[in-house]
């Protein structure tokens, strides 16, 4: 599977991705955010049985959570299939 | 809210000792424990029947009267919560040649969820009357997982030597493998660069098992960045490299509160202040990146010793709920 973003990307994350995997936050839905890293696919037979989708490192700024102002961000670790590009 | 900071000598606050037991007692009863029984239920893995079986084969012992003393009982009560954590965590390496998907556990335990969600007991009434409450509880948890380790043995899925070898192997495992890992990077800048970079294979060097739950992330400390590491969805942890995260890790209110305002939290929780010059970065982990924090080296440390340096690493620390202060 292609990773369609890099580090430096900015991505919005989806609302609703009912085929996706489910390990999507629902405070990051929505939400606009930077990739910071890429992991690729991981093999992780001990925690589910196919590999996932490309995974991602995206860092949201706590302000665009409805969190107070400030330069303090959250990372989510995202799989592919939830994010699209922003500009 | 009461800080978070750790153990003391003496316990001050008795309160806050039965509400983290009361708390992570539901944590490990509603997701660790009673799920796996329906899990192992509805795969046919045991039956009902052999779940009697095993009930009737198991010699009741008198529970022994807890201690007069408050503080001791209290400390009795944690300690058999600390016992039925490692128990439950044994239980759950039986089945471990059927390759039941972690993941499918949490799915099943409603994770994803909430209808799926076992209801939570609630422990009401005075101190003393929740602390027996809990004490029950504790007992009737202790017996399930003594119960379905039974009929798994009485099947054959397991021997009871080899429950014995992992339940030692699992009761090793603590935060001093952080803490090693930790002391070697602060001495050593190319190790750091490749725990950075590689993660679980960088461990090696110290004859660390690397555990194999996924990718090993290493959010590193410095001058102008505080980590801080949660799992919002369950209460993912390279739990296989380092032990269990401290308690309240598992707990809805920091999962909660760490990601809405990141550094207003670990000043309440953990009365943690990070400098207006230092920016906060919360890690929200999936299973397939477990984050660890590289904490920074106190000053004061010059020329010490690399045991002397783990020495100073805390549970905390891994998780970013605290600094290393200067010895």
């Amino acid at each position: 599977m292609t990773e369609r973003f890099a580090p430096g990307d900015r991505v919005r994350v989806r609302v609703e991705q009912p085929e996706g995997n489910p390990r999507t936050p629902a405070y990051v839905r929505g939400r606009m955010g930077v990739v910071v890293e890429r992991h690729g696919v991981i093999e992780n037979p001990l925690d589910h049985h196919f590999p996932y989708p490309p995974l991602y490192s995206v860092a949201f700024r706590v302000e665009d959570l409805n969190g107070p102002p400030g330069p303090d961000v959250v990372v989510a670790d995202l799989h592919d299939e939830w994010l699209e590009a922003a500009l | 809210m009461t800080a978070m900071s750790g153990d003391h000598p003496h316990m001050q606050d008795f309160e806050g000792h039965v509400s983290a037991v009361a708390s992570d007692l539901e944590y490990f009863r509603r997701k660790r424990i009673e799920p796996r029984v329906l899990n192992y239920l509805r795969r046919g893995f045991v039956t009902w029947a052999e779940l009697f079986a095993a009930h009737d084969s198991l010699s009741s012992e008198p529970v022994p009267d807890p201690p007069p003393d408050l503080e001791l009982r209290i400390r009795s009560l944690e300690d058999s919560l600390d016992a039925l954590i490692l128990d439950a965590a044994t239980a759950g390496t039986a089945l471990a040649h059927h390759a039941v998907a972690i993941d499918d556990g949490r799915r099943e335990r409603g994770d994803y969820n909430a209808e799926f969600r076992l209801a939570t007991h609630s422990y009401e009434g005075d101190l003393e009357t929740r602390i027996s409450q809990l004490e029950t509880t504790i007992a009737e948890s202790a017996h399930l997982v003594a119960v379905l380790m039974a009929a798994l043995v009485a099947k054959g899925e397991v021997g009871v030597d080899e429950l014995a070898a992992n339940r030692q192997r699992l009761s090793e495992l603590g935060h001093h493998n952080g803490a090693r890992i930790v002391a070697r990077a602060w001495v050593d800048p190319e190790f750091k660069q490749r725990l950075l970079e590689t993660g679980r294979e960088a461990v090696r060097e110290l004859d660390i098992p690397p555990g194999r739950l996924g990718k090993l992330g290493v959010a590193e400390n410095t001058d102008d960045t505080h980590n801080i590491v949660v799992c919002t969805l369950c209460s993912c942890y390279p739990h296989d490299l380092l032990g269990n995260p401290p308690w309240w890790y598992r707990t809805d209110e920091y999962k909660t509160r760490i990601v809405a305002d990141p550094r207003a939290t670990v000043a309440d929780m953990f009365g943690l202040d990070v400098g207006s010059d230092r920016r906060v970065v919360v890690h929200d982990s999936t299973s397939d990146v477990r984050w660890m924090v590289l904490p920074r080296r106190p000053a004061g440390t010059e020329g010490w010793s690399e045991d002397e340096l783990a020495a100073l690493v805390t549970a905390e620390s891994l998780v970013g709920s605290a600094e290393i202060h200067e010895p």
